[in-house]
C-alpha cells in the first residue's frame, strides 16, 4: 500500500471535493479519505426512482427507522424511507448533548453533498466587517474582494441557477437562467415591491442546472423531478459525487480511500509541520499511517475540530492549533422554524408544471445601515419559502366524506404560502463541543459533547423575523395568515460551523487568513470550522470557495517551498 | 363482519340504503379482507373501519377504499410511523366513537350496527355544522379517519399513477399554468 503521498484530503463532502479536485488538478499525488461507504454516482442511489407507493407507509420516516436513527430524525424530513440511508445510523455514531444539538450528517463518499439543500449566496463585506463593527468575537481577516473570484470560478463550475438583483447586502454572481416563480409568489413579489422600499423577493438561488451542461458525469439540466436528496441520475445539481471527485479522479492523481476513520494529524516537533495523519480502516480495525506534505481538513465542522482536538503533542498538549484555547468554541448554526404561512381562494384556475426543488428568497433587510438598524439585536436574516398547491383543505372537508368528497380531494387544494426566517447566530465562547473520553466510539474515539444555546440576540430576532413574516403576507392580501416559532435547537439548520475560527491573531483563532493552521501551516482546514461569523446565508458556496483558495495558495505555497 | 347478517341489517334499516354497485363491493371485500391480519387496528374490528373507510372514499367509477386495500395501509400506517402516544388517543377514539355510534342507534353492540348506522355516526361529525368540542374523543377520531383515509387513497400506486395527473420526469419547470389544459383539473399525484 503506497503511504506517501503529495496531499491528503479528509473528508468528500462539498469542501473535500473541491479540495480534492483543485489538488489533483495542479498535480499534487492526492489521499483522499473518507470515514464512510463508497458510493458511486448514480450506481449508489438505490431510490432514485421510488415513488411513495413503492414503500409501505408511504415516503415518511418509521418507527423502525427512528430506533436507529433517532437523532437524525429530528428535521422531519431527512430519514423518510428515501433518504434515510444517506444519513448515520445514531446507535454507531453517538454524541452526547448537555444540551439539545441537532448533529445531522451522513457518512458516506460525497457527505452531505449528495442531501445538501444547494441554495448558494455569497457572503458579503456585511458578514466579513460585522464583528469588528460590532465588537463581537475577532475580525475575519478576509473581506469580499479575497473571496470574490472564487466564487465566480465555483459558481462557473458547479452551475448555480439565479436572479441578479443589485443589493449590496445580497452580491450578484455568476447565475445560469433563473427558475420561474409561481403565481401566488409573483404576487407576492409585486405586493413587496410596491408596499416596501427596503426589501424584495427573487427566486432561491440554486445549485442546480437549468441550462446547458457542466463537467463531471454527464451533468445536464434538471428534469424537475424534486428528488434531489436521493441523488440525482441527471447530475443536475452538484454533488461532490457527480462533479469534483470525478474531475479528480480523471487527473490520475487521486486515490480514494473509503472506510478511513482519521484519528489525527501527527505533528513534528522539530519542522514544525504536520508529516502526516493516522487512520483506522472502520472495516478491519487496523491503524494505518500515510504521510503527505500538505493535509486538508474537510470533514466537516464538528469532525474536523475533534480530529484537532485528537491531535495531541506535546508541543500541543491541548489539541493541534488550540494555544488559543478557541478550538471547539463559537459553534453556530442558522437559526429557522419561524415565519408565517397563509392560503389564498384566487388563482384557483392556475396550476404548476413540473417539480421545482427551490424556493423564493428574500435576502437581508436588517441592520445594513440607516434607517434598517435594529435596537434589539444585532445582524440579520432572510426568509426562504414558497407557494405551493397540494393539499387538500378545509373547503374540501366541508363535504365531509363520500362520492363527491372523493372528487374534490383529486383537485388541486387552495394555493398557500410560507416565509420562513433564516437568520444569524452570533459566535459565543461558551458555546462549544469537548470529546468525551469516558464514552468512546465503538473504533475506540472520544465522542464529541455540545454545550451550546442560541440567546438573547437570536430570540429577540425571532420575534422580528416572525412579525414580518405576518406583515408581508397580510399586505399581500393572503388569507389564513399564521405566525409561527416553532422548535429550534442549535444544528438543526444542519450548518453547523465555526468550531476553528479565522481571524488574524494566533492568540484568538485557530487559523489564519489563508484557513492555514496559524502554528502549522501545512495543516489547512476549510470547512465550516474556519467561520468567524455566520451570516445569514447557506454557507456551503462559501465553504466550496474558501477550500478552492486555499488549495490554490497551498499549491503555490509548495512551489515556493514555504510548506 | 358477518355478511348475512349485514345484508339483513340493511333490509330492516330505517332510511334507505340503496344497494348500488359500491355496497356490493363493499360487501364483496369483506370476504377479500379475511386474508389480511391486521398489527394495529383489532381483528374483530377490522371489518368496521373498512366500511367507515368505504363510506368515505367510495367506489365510483374508481375503486373504493376496500378494493384499494386503504385500510391494510391505515392500519399498517398507524401501527409502523405513528408514536405510541397518538396510536393510544387513535385507540381511545374508535373506543368512543364505537360506543357513542351503538348509543345513537339504540342497540346493544357495535357488531349490530348496520351501515346507515355508521353512515349516521360519520355524517354526525364530518357533515355536522356545529364544531365538536376538543375533548371530543369521537369526533377527533372521525376526522383522523377521514385524513389518513386521504392519506391512503393519495398514497395508493392505481391513484397515484392512473387517476390524479402522474409526471414522474415532468423534463421542464412552469410556475403558472392553466390548470384545465395542464392536468384537466386533477392535481398531481407526486
Amino acid at each position: 500500500m503506497e503511504t506517501q503521498y503529495d496531499a491528503i484530503v479528509v473528508g468528500t463532502g462539498v469542501s473535500g471535493g473541491w479540495a480534492a479536485k483543485e489538488l489533483c488538478e495542479k498535480g499534487l499525488k492526492t489521499l483522499v479519505l473518507e470515514r464512510g461507504r463508497m458510493v458511486k454516482h448514480i450506481e449508489d442511489y438505490p431510490t432514485i426512482n421510488d415513488d411513495p407507493w413503492d414503500y409501505k407507509t408511504g415516503d415518511v420516516i418509521t418507527n423502525e427507522t427512528k430506533k436507529v436513527q433517532g437523532k437524525q430524525s429530528r428535521t422531519g424530513y431527512t430519514t423518510t424511507e428515501s433518504r434515510k440511508h444517506f444519513f448515520v445510523n445514531d446507535l454507531e455514531h453517538p454524541y452526547n448533548e448537555t444540551k439539545r444539538f441537532d448533529w445531522m450528517r451522513g457518512y458516506h463518499v460525497g457527505g452531505r453533498s449528495l442531501t445538501w439543500g444547494r441554495q448558494s449566496y455569497r457572503l458579503t463585506d456585511f458578514d466579513f466587517e460585522a464583528n469588528l463593527k460590532d465588537g463581537i468575537a475577532v475580525d475575519w481577516p478576509i473581506r469580499y474582494k479575497d473571496l470574490a473570484p472564487w466564487y465566480d470560478y465555483v459558481e462557473g463550475y458547479i452551475g448555480v441557477s439565479g436572479q441578479n438583483v443589485g443589493l449590496p447586502q445580497f452580491p450578484d454572481g455568476n447565475y445560469l437562467k433563473p427558475m420561474d416563480l409561481n403565481c401566488v409568489e409573483d404576487h407576492l413579489q409585486d405586493s413587496i415591491s410596491k408596499n416596501y422600499k427596503d426589501r424584495l423577493l427573487t427566486i432561491g438561488r440554486t445549485a442546480i442546472i437549468t441550462e446547458g451542461t457542466k463537467p463531471g458525469l454527464g451533468r445536464m439540466s434538471c428534469q424537475y423531478r424534486s428528488r434531489c436528496m436521493r441523488g440525482c441520475p441527471f447530475g443536475a445539481y452538484f454533488s461532490s459525487n457527480s462533479s469534483t471527485l470525478p474531475a479528480a479522479e480523471k487527473t490520475g492523481n487521486m486515490t480514494l480511500r473509503p472506510h478511513s476513520t482519521v484519528s489525527e494529524v501527527i505533528y513534528d516537533a522539530d519542522k514544525k509541520r504536520a508529516t502526516g495523519v493516522r487512520v483506522i480502516d472502520t472495516e478491519t480495525q487496523e491503524v494505518y499511517e500515510f504521510n503527505a506534505k500538505v493535509i486538508f481538513l474537510c470533514a466537516s465542522s464538528v469532525p474536523s475540530t475533534s480530529i484537532l482536538m485528537q491531535s495531541k503533542s506535546e508541543a500541543f498538549p491541548n489539541g493541534m492549533g488550540n494555544a488559543s484555547d478557541q478550538l471547539g468554541r463559537n459553534i453556530m448554526d442558522h437559526h429557522l422554524g419561524v415565519g408565517a404561512s397563509a392560503s389564498t381562494d384566487d388563482f384557483q384556475d392556475k396550476y404548476f408544471f413540473g417539480r421545482r426543488n427551490n424556493g423564493i428568497y428574500i435576502p437581508r433587510f436588517r441592520n445594513i445601515g440607516g434607517d434598517t438598524d435594529r435596537k434589539d439585536y444585532l445582524r440579520g436574516y432572510g426568509y426562504q419559502g414558497g407557494g405551493s398547491r397540494r393539499s387538500w383543505t378545509s373547503k374540501v372537508a366541508e363535504m365531509g366524506y363520500g362520492a363527491q368528497f372523493k372528487e374534490e380531494v383529486l383537485k388541486p387544494g387552495s394555493w398557500s404560502i410560507g416565509l420562513g426566517g433564516f437568520g444569524e447566530v452570533l459566535p459565543y465562547e461558551d458555546n462549544r463541543m469537548t470529546l468525551n473520553y469516558d464514552k468512546l466510539d465503538k473504533w475506540g474515539l472520544p465522542t464529541v459533547t455540545f454545550d451550546a444555546s442560541i440567546k438573547e440576540n437570536e430570540l429577540n430576532m425571532r420575534k422580528d423575523m416572525q412579525q414580518q413574516a405576518v406583515e408581508m403576507l397580510e399586505n399581500a392580501g393572503f388569507k389564513n395568515v399564521r405566525g409561527y416559532d416553532g422548535d429550534y435547537a442549535l444544528g438543526l439548520g444542519i450548518h453547523e460551523m465555526g468550531t476553528a475560527r479565522m481571524g488574524r491573531d494566533p492568540k484568538t483563532s485557530v487559523l489564519n487568513k489563508h484557513s492555514q493552521i496559524h502554528d502549522v501551516p501545512n495543516v489547512f482546514v476549510t470547512d465550516g470550522s474556519g467561520m468567524t461569523s455566520a451570516s445569514n446565508v447557506n454557507p456551503s458556496l462559501t465553504y466550496m470557495a474558501l477550500s478552492a483558495r486555499a488549495a490554490n495558495y497551498a499549491v503555490e505555497e509548495l512551489k515556493k517551498m514555504n510548506l | 363482519m358477518d355478511r348475512r347478517k349485514a345484508l339483513k341489517n340493511i333490509g330492516t334499516g330505517i332510511g334507505a340504503i340503496a344497494v348500488t354497485p359500491t355496497v356490493v363491493s363493499l360487501f364483496q371485500s369483506c370476504q377479500t379482507a379475511t386474508g389480511y391480519t391486521p398489527v394495529f387496528i383489532p381483528q374483530e374490528d377490522f371489518g368496521m373501519v373498512s366500511n367507515l373507510m368505504e363510506l368515505i372514499i367510495p367506489a365510483t367509477d374508481t375503486p373504493g377504499a376496500i378494493e384499494l386495500k386503504l385500510p391494510e395501509f391505515l392500519d399498517a400506517y398507524v401501527d409502523g410511523v405513528w408514536n405510541q402516544e397518538d396510536q393510544a388517543r387513535f385507540a381511545e377514539g374508535w373506543t368512543a366513537f364505537k360506543s357513542s355510534a351503538v348509543k345513537a342507534s339504540g342497540k346493544e353492540n357495535a357488531s349490530q350496527l348496520t351501515l346507515e348506522d355508521w353512515d349516521a355516526q360519520l355524517a354526525n361529525y364530518l357533515k355536522s355544522e356545529s364544531t365538536p368540542s376538543e375533548d371530543d374523543l369521537a369526533a377527533a377520531f372521525a376526522d383522523q379517519l377521514r385524513g389518513l383515509t386521504v392519506n391512503a387513497f393519495k398514497t395508493n400506486e392505481y391513484i397515484g399513477e392512473n387517476v390524479l395527473a402522474y409526471a414522474p420526469i415532468p423534463g421542464d419547470y412552469k410556475g403558472c399554468v392553466d390548470l384545465q389544459e395542464t392536468t384537466g383539473g386533477k392535481a398531481w399525484s407526486l
